[in-house]
C-alpha cells in the first residue's frame, strides 16, 4: 500500500504533468514560427489569380475565424483544452476542414506498423547476434560480424535507404515506388501480400540501422557481464553454454535494453519522416513535415500530442517495471 | 598517463587501429588550413571528372576537388558532433548519476524535467527551430542544438545504471565509511560507467552527424558551409547516383564510416582497459 | 548448439517475410488495369484530402480536376494566346464602360447524368459562390462580392453579368489561368442541405469527360474512368477524339524517382524534372521525349520568367539606378544560359516570355527601343547597353557542341540581352562612388568591402543556377557575394518581411492573353511595406520595396483598359520602358519546363511538330492534350 502511494501515485502524477507541460510547449512553439497559417492559404489559394485587396482582407477574415485563430492566445489556449478533452483536435488549415483526427487516422496505421514491426525484429536479431558475439569475442564469425556492422552503423540513414531504392527499383525493378499496398483495406491474402510486399524495403532499411544499433550495445553489455564471476563459476561447474547465455547473461543484460525497447516504440509515433519521404510510404511522417512548414497548428498538435503520450507511457510503464525486472533496485 | 597510452598502443590492437585512424582524420583536418581552395569555390576545377591521380576523389559537377572539399567536411562536422556530444553526454551523465543516486524528492523532480525535455519529438522541434532562425544557423548553432536536445535520452540510460549499482555492496561500503555523495558518484560509479559512455559517445557522434545529414537533406542546415551533410545534400541534389557519379558520395559517406569505426575501436580499447572488471581479469591472465 | 537455434531464429525472422515480399509479381502501379486503356500521369504533388469534389470549398483541390472533370467558360492556350471556348462560343462581350457582361453559351453539352448544361447552371453557381463565404475557393466569393451586382440569363444558353463597378476584366474570373469558375450542376447542388462548405461530394456528376472511380486514401494517387458518352462533353466535342478509357494521376516524389518510373514503363508524363534526371530518362527511356525530339528537348513557352529581384531597402547602394544598371552589365547571359542552364530556356530582359503571341507585343515591337536605349555612364558619355545578337551567339554555342537548332534562334532562344562589358559596369560604380582596392574588389563608398547577400531556394531548380551563375559573376568582377541557399520557406519568409539583399524570384507581368494589370497591380507603391513588416496583410506584393510613383500612375493607367485593347499594349510597353530604365529586377530566363511524354503505349500529345495545345497538362487549355491521346497499336 505505501507502494502505491510512496512510489505509483506520484509518478502517474508526473506522466500527466510531464504530457501537460510537453503539450503546452507544442501549442506554443508553432505560433512563434514566423509563417502564418492564413497568410499560407490566402498565397496559395491566389498564387496564381491577382485579388483585390479588399477581397483579400475579406478572406483573412473568413480564414480567421473558420481556422479559430482569433481571439488572444490564452482564449486559443484555453478552447484548444476543451476540445481536447472532448477528443477533437480540430480541422486542419490546409485541408479544411478535414478534421485532423482522420488525416492522422489515415496515416497512423502504417507508421505504426511499419516501424513497431521494424522496431521489434531489430531488436530481437540485434540481443540474439550482440549477445553471441560478446559471449564468444573470439569466434571467426562473431568478429566478422562485428566488423560488418560496425561498417553499416555509421551510415547515415538517407544513404542507406536511397541506396537500396536505387538497387531494388532502379537496377533491379522488383519493388514498387509508391505507396503502402494495393487496392483497399481488405482482409484478403490479397491485401495483405501487397502490405508486406509494399513495406519490405522500407522496413529492411530501418531494420539495418537499427540491429546495428542493438548488437553494438547488446555486444558490450554482455561481454562486461561475461566476465563476471559467477559466469566464470558456472563455466567451470560445466554448466552448458547454451544455459549461461541464455539464462542468466542475456537476463542480466535485459535491463537496459527492455527500457531501451519501451522508449523506442513510445517515439514510434513521431513517424519516420525520411523514410517516408524516400520510399513514398503513407505514413504521418510526412504530412508533419508539410505541417510545420505551412503551420498547420491543429496537425502539428494532433501528431506531436500523439508521440508525447506514446513516450510519456512507454517511460511510465518502464519505471512501474523495473522493480520487477531487476530485484536489485528498490525504490527509495 | 603517457604510459597508459603507451601501453594501450602497445598491447591492444584495436586501440591501435583506432588511433590511427583518428589521427589520420585530424591530418586531414589540418590540411584542410591549407587548402589550395576555398571552401565555398565552385568552378575551382574541371567538372565530373573520376577519381584519379590528379583528383584522388573526383570532382563534383559544379567543378570542385572532392578531397579538398572533404578536408572542410570532416573538420566542420566533427566540430558539430564534438560540440554537440560535449554537452549533450556532459549534462546527461551528471544529471543522470546524481538524480539517480540521490532518489526521493530531488529524483522525482529532475526526472520530471527530463522527461519533458524526452517527450518533445526533436525533429519536428529541429526543423520549427530551423524555420525561425530562418536561415542563420551557424554550426556553432547547430552543435548546440543538437547537444541541448540530445541530453535527456541518455540520462535515463546513466540513471538506470546507477540505480543498479546504488545497491550493490561496495556502495554501501563508501556511504559506512563516510563518502559524501559527489564523491561516490565519480570515484566509485563512474568508472563502471565509463565503457557505457565511451560507447554512448560513439552514438552520439552518430546521431549528431546523422541530425545533421537530415537537417541538410531537407534543406534546413547551412547548406554553404561543407560539412558530411552538405556533402551529401548537393550529391543528391545533382543527382550523383542517377548519373553514376558515385565518387561523389562515396567520400563523405566513406569518410563517415571510417572515422566513427576510429571512434568505435578506441572506446572499445579503452573501455577493456578502464572497466574495473576486466582490469581484474586482465591482471590475471597477463604477466 | 545455441548458434544453431540464433541462426534459425534469425532466418526465419528475414525469410518468412522477404519470400511474401519478393514472391509477388513486381509491379508497381496501385491499379490493374490493362496499359492500352490506362494513361499514367504525374499527379506533381500529394493530395491532402481525397474523395471530396467540391472544389468550391477552401482547400478543394482543382489541378488535374481541371484537365479532367470541371469546365468553365473559357481557357487561354499559353501557346497561341487565343481563347479555346470551353463553355462559351462567344468571347466576352461588354458594354462601353464594362459595367456589363454578356456571354453566349455553348449548345449540345451534358452533364455526365444526361442533364443537359444550360445557363441555369451558369446563373446558380455565380449566385452560389456569391452568397456562401465559406467557399472561399480562389477568393471566388469575394471578388463575385466586390464586383458583381446581379448575373441573369438572357435566353437557355446565354447570360447577362452586370457589374456593380467597372472592371474590364471581370471575365478572368471565368479564364482559367491556374483555375476558375467552375460550374456546379444546379439540379445537383440546390438539393444540398446544410453548410455548402462542409459538404462532401463524393460522387461528382461532371461536365468534363472523365469520373472519378477510385483514390488513395493517402493522396498518391486517384483513378479516373472515361465516362460513357464522351461526345457529350466539352473536352469530346473540341477535340473529337473520346480519349483514354481510364487516367490515373499518381505522385511518384522527386525528380530521380519519377525518373525512375518511367523508364519501368510506370509512367506516361511528368511536368519536370531536373535536368540530371531529364538526362537520364533520355539514357534509359527511348520511347520518351520531351518537347523537342533533340536539343533544346524543354517546353520554353511557359508564361513566366526568372529574375534577380533587388530589395531597394536591403543594401543602400541598391538604391541607386547606376549600381543595379552595373550589376546587370556584370553579367554573361551567354555563358549564364548555355554553361549553367545547360542552353535549354528562351531569355528575355523583359519580365514576358518571348512565346510566340507574346513577341508579337511586345519584344517586337519594343525591339527598336532596346537597341537605341542609352544610359549615362558619368561625364555624359552615353552607352547603348543592348546587344540583340545573344541568341544567336547561343546558337553558336549549340552549333559548336554539335546540336541542331530546330528554328532560327529568335525562335529558339529569344531576342537580345545586356551587353556582358565589365568595363561599362565599373564606370557606372565609380560614378556612383564606389572604389577598388589593390586586389580589384570593390569598395562601398565608406571604403569597407562590398559584401551582397544573395538568397535562393536550392528546390527551384533554374532559379538557383542562375543564382550560382549570378554569383559567379559578380566574385569575378569584384564583388564579394555571399550565396545562401535556402529552404523554401526560408526563402519565402525572408522575402515578406525584406530580410534580403538580392533574391531568385519568377514572374511575369504579362497574362497569356498580353494583359499586364493583374500581374502588375500589386507592385503599386500604394502596397508598400518597410523592412521588418509583411507586406502580404496589405494586399500587395511590395518585396521589392518600391515606393515610386511613376509605378502607380502606369498601373492606374492600365486599371480601366479593355485587356486586349491596343491602347493597353501600348500603356504596357510604355511601363516596360519605364521599368527597364530603373532595373528594378534583371529578368534573365523564361521558365522552362521538361514536360517529357513516353510513347510506349499512348501517342498523340503536343509537340514543337504538333503544337495542338501547351503540353502543360494541369492548367489552361493543356487540358485538351489528355483528349488528344491514342493508343500505340
Amino acid at each position: 500500500m505505501t507502494l502505491l502511494r510512496t512510489y505509483i501515485l506520484p509518478r502517474i502524477l508526473q506522466w500527466v504533468f510531464v504530457i501537460f507541460v510537453g503539450v503546452s510547449i507544442t501549442f506554443l512553439i508553432p505560433r512563434l514560427s514566423p509563417v502564418n497559417p492564413v497568410e499560407n492559404m490566402i498565397g496559395r489559394l491566389t498564387s496564381f489569380q491577382s485579388m483585390d485587396p479588399e477581397a483579400s482582407n475579406r478572406m483573412r477574415e473568413t480564414l480567421t475565424d473558420l481556422y479559430g485563430l482569433d481571439g488572444s492566445m490564452l482564449d486559443q489556449y484555453i478552447s484548444f483544452w476543451g476540445r481536447l478533452l472532448r477528443g477533437d483536435l480540430g480541422p486542419s488549415f490546409q485541408n479544411f476542414p478535414r478534421p485532423v483526427n482522420d488525416i492522422i487516422g489515415d496515416g497512423i496505421w502504417w507508421t505504426v506498423g511499419l516501424l513497431g514491426t521494424a522496431t521489434l525484429v531489430s531488436w530481437v536479431l540485434g540481443i540474439l547476434l550482440g549477445s553471441l558475439a560478446g559471449y564468444f569475442p573470439n569466434s571467426l564469425w562473431a568478429q566478422f560480424l562485428e566488423k560488418t556492422v560496425i561498417t553499416i552503423y555509421p551510415i547515415p540513414y538517407y544513404i542507406v535507404a536511397f541506396v537500396m531504392l536505387m538497387l531494388f527499383t532502379f537496377y533491379i525493378p522488383a519493388f514498387p515506388l509508391v505507396g503502402g499496398a494495393r487496392g483497399t483495406p481488405a482482409l484478403t491474402w490479397d491485401y495483405i501480400s501487397s502490405v508486406l510486399y509494399f513495406g519490405f524495403l522500407p522496413a529492411m532499411s530501418i531494420i539495418l540501422g537499427s540491429t546495428a544499433f542493438r548488437f553494438i550495445m547488446a555486444k558490450a553489455l554482455t561481454s562486461t557481464e561475461a566476465s563476471s564471476d559467477y559466469v566464470r563459476y558456472a563455466e567451470l561447474a560445466a554448466v552448458p553454454q547454451r544455459k549461461i547465455l541464455l539464462y542468466y547473461v542475456i537476463r542480466n543484460t535485459m535491463l537496459p535494453q527492455v527500457t531501451d525497447l519501451a522508449l523506442s516504440l513510445g517515439t514510434i509515433f513521431g513517424g519516420a519522416l525520411i523514410t517516408e519521404i524516400v520510399f513514398g510510404y503513407p505514413g504521418v511522417g510526412y504530412v508533419l513535415f508539410n505541417a510545420i512548414n505551412s503551420a498547420d497548428y491543429n496537425i502539428i498538435m494532433g501528431i506531436t500530442l500523439l508521440s508525447i503520450v506514446g513516450i510519456a507511457t512507454a517511460s511510465l510503464l518502464v519505471d512501474m517495471i523495473y522493480p520487477f525486472l531487476d530485484p536489485r533496485v528498490r525504490l527509495r | 598517463m603517457f604510459t597508459t597510452l603507451r601501453d594501450l598502443l602497445r598491447y591492444s590492437l584495436s586501440f591501435r587501429f583506432g588511433t590511427i585512424i583518428l589521427l589520420f582524420a585530424a591530418l586531414l583536418i589540418v590540411l584542410s588550413f591549407f587548402s589550395p581552395y576555398e571552401p565555398d569555390d565552385r568552378r575551382a576545377v574541371a567538372r565530373n571528372e573520376a577519381p584519379s591521380s590528379e583528383f584522388i576523389f573526383g570532382t563534383t559537377s559544379q567543378g570542385q576537388d572532392v578531397f579538398w572539399m572533404l578536408t572542410f567536411a570532416i573538420r566542420n562536422t566533427l566540430i558539430i558532433a564534438g560540440i554537440a556530444v560535449t554537452i549533450g553526454r556532459g549534462i546527461g551523465v551528471m544529471v543522470g548519476m546524481l538524480s539517480g543516486y540521490i532518489g526521493g524528492m530531488f529524483d522525482r523532480i529532475v526526472s520530471s524535467i527530463v522527461d519533458s525535455f524526452i517527450v518533445i519529438p526533436r525533429l519536428p522541434l529541429l526543423i520549427l527551430i530551423a524555420s525561425i532562425m530562418r536561415g542563420q544557423m551557424t554550426i556553432f548553432a547547430l552543435g548546440l542544438m543538437i547537444g541541448v536536445l540530445d541530453w535527456a535520452y541518455p540520462s535515463k540510460r546513466y540513471r538506470a545504471q546507477v540505480l543498479s549499482l546504488r545497491e550493490r555492496e561496495f556502495t554501501h561500503t563508501a556511504v559506512f565509511s563516510g563518502m559524501s555523495s559527489w564523491k561516490i558518484v565519480i570515484q566509485e560509479h563512474l568508472p563502471f560507467i565509463v565503457p557505457f559512455l565511451l560507447a554512448d559517445i560513439v552514438s552520439g557522434f552518430l546521431f549528431a552527424i546523422g541530425i545533421e545529414v537530415t537537417l541538410s537533406i531537407l534543406g534546413l542546415s547551412d547548406t554553404d558551409t561543407q560539412s558530411i551533410g552538405s556533402m551529401i545534400y548537393w550529391g543528391n541534389y545533382y543527382q550523383s547516383l542517377l548519373t553514376n557519379k558515385v565518387w561523389v558520395l562515396i567520400a563523405p559517406i566513406g569518410a563517415s564510416i571510417v572515422i566513427v569505426i576510429g571512434f568505435y575501436l578506441v572506446s572499445v580499447g579503452l573501455s577493456d582497459y578502464l572497466d574495473p572488471r576486466k582490469r581484474l581479469l586482465r591482471l590475471q591472465v597477463k604477466e | 548448439m545455441v548458434r544453431k537455434l540464433v541462426l534459425l531464429l534469425s532466418l526465419v525472422l528475414l525469410a518468412v517475410p522477404t519470400f511474401i515480399g519478393v514472391a509477388q509479381e513486381p509491379q508497381g502501379l496501385p491499379v490493374d488495369l490493362p496499359r492500352e486503356d490506362l494513361f499514367v500521369f504525374d499527379q506533381i504533388f500529394r493530395y491532402g484530402t481525397v474523395g471530396n469534389y467540391n472544389v468550391w470549398r477552401t482547400g478543394g483541390n482543382t489541378p488535374h480536376h481541371h484537365a479532367l472533370m470541371l469546365e468553365t467558360l473559357w481557357y487561354r492556350d499559353q501557346e497561341s494566346g487565343e481563347f479555346i471556348y470551353g463553355l462559351a462560343t462567344s468571347d466576352p462581350m461588354y458594354n462601353d464602360d464594362f459595367t456589363q457582361l454578356n456571354v453566349d453559351l455553348r449548345e449540345g453539352v451534358l452533364w455526365s447524368d444526361g442533364v443537359e448544361f444550360t445557363a441555369d447552371d451558369v446563373v446558380f453557381t455565380v449566385e452560389t459562390i456569391k452568397a456562401t463565404p465559406e467557399l472561399t475557393q480562389s477568393g471566388w466569393n469575394a471578388s463575385l462580392n466586390q464586383f458583381l451586382e446581379s448575373v441573369e440569363k438572357t435566353g437557355d444558353y446565354s447570360v447577362q453579368f452586370n457589374l456593380s463597378q467597372s472592371n474590364p476584366r471581370f471575365h478572368n474570373l471565368f479564364e482559367t489561368r491556374w483555375n476558375g469558375i467552375y460550374m456546379m450542376p444546379k439540379h445537383i447542388v440546390e438539393a444540398v442541405e446544410g453548410d455548402l462548405g462542409a459538404w462532401e461530394w463524393t460522387d461528382p456528376v461532371v461536365l468534363g469527360n472523365y469520373i472519378p472511380i477510385d483514390a488513395d486514401p493517402n493522396g498518391f494517387w486517384e483513378l479516373f474512368e472515361r465516362r460513357a458518352d464522351p461526345e457529350n462533353s466539352v473536352a469530346g466535342i473540341i477535340t473529337g477524339n473520346a480519349g483514354p478509357k481510364y487516367a490515373l494521376s499518381i505522385f511518384y516524389g522527386d525528380s530521380s524517382r519519377k525518373a525512375i518510373a518511367m523508364s519501368r514503363g510506370e509512367l506516361d508524363v511528368y511536368f519536370d524534372v531536373d535536368i540530371e534526371s531529364f538526362e537520364t530518362t533520355l539514357d534509359t527511356t527511348p520511347t520518351a521525349r520531351s518537347w523537342y525530339t533533340d536539343f533544346p528537348w524543354a517546353y520554353p513557352n511557359e508564361v513566366s520568367t526568372r529574375q534577380l529581384a533587388f530589395n531597394l531597402e536591403g543594401d543602400p547602394l541598391l538604391a541607386n539606378a547606376d549600381v543595379r544598371w552595373a550589376l546587370a552589365l556584370s553579367l554573361n547571359m551567354v555563358e549564364m544560359q548555355t554553361e549553367y542552364i545547360g542552353g535549354v530556356a528562351k531569355i528575355t530582359a523583359i519580365p514576358v516570355p518571348p512565346t510566340a503571341s507574346l513577341s508579337k507585343i511586345y519584344h517586337e515591337p519594343m525591339e527598336e527601343w532596346f537597341v537605341n536605349l542609352q544610359i549615362d555612364l558619368g561625364d555624359g558619355e552615353m552607352y547603348n547597353p543592348y546587344d540583340p545578337t545573344v541568341s544567336e551567339q547561343i546558337a553558336a554555342w549549340a552549333e559548336d557542341q554539335g546540336f541542331t537548332v530546330p528554328g532560327t534562334p529568335t525562335e529558339v532562344f529569344g531576342y537580345g540581352w545586356w551587353k556582358f562589358d565589365p568595363e561599362a559596369a565599373e564606370k557606372l560604380l565609380l560614378k556612383a562612388g564606389l572604389t577598388r582596392d589593390g586586389s580589384g574588389n570593390w569598395l562601398t563608398p565608406e571604403g569597407e568591402p562590398w559584401v551582397l547577400d544573395l538568397q535562393s531556394p536550392p528546390d527551384e531548380n533554374d532559379a538557383f543556377r542562375v543564382a550560382n551563375a549570378a554569383s559567379d559573376m559578380w566574385s569575378d568582377f569584384g564583388i564579394d557575394v555571399s550565396l545562401s541557399g535556402l529552404e523554401r520557406n526560408v526563402w519565402d519568409q525572408n522575402r515578406f518581411v525584406g530580410q534580403y539583399e538580392i533574391a531568385t524570384p519568377w514572374t511575369t507581368f504579362a497574362l497569356a492573353s498580353g494583359d499586364f494589370w493583374p500581374e502588375v497591380q500589386s507592385r503599386h507603391p500604394k502596397y508598400y511595406a518597410p523592412v521588418g513588416e509583411d507586406y502580404r496583410p496589405l494586399g500587395g506584393n511590395s518585396e521589392l520595396r518600391i515606393q515610386d510613383p511613376a509605378v502607380g500612375d502606369f498601373i492606374d493607367a492600365m486599371a480601366g483598359l479593355d485587356p486586349v485593347s491596343e491602347e493597353n499594349f501600348e500603356v504596357n510597353r510604355d511601363f516596360l520602358k519605364y521599368w527597364t530604365e530603373n532595373m528594378y529586377f534583371i529578368t534573365t530566363i523564361a521558365f522552362k519546363k521538361f514536360v517529357t511524354w513516353d510513347e510506349k503505349y499512348w501517342t498523340g500529345f503536343p509537340t514543337a511538330e504538333n503544337p495542338n495545345y501547351m503540353p502543360l497538362y494541369w492548367f489552361q487549355g493543356g487540358k485538351f492534350a489528355f483528349q488528344n491521346l491514342t493508343p500505340v497499336s
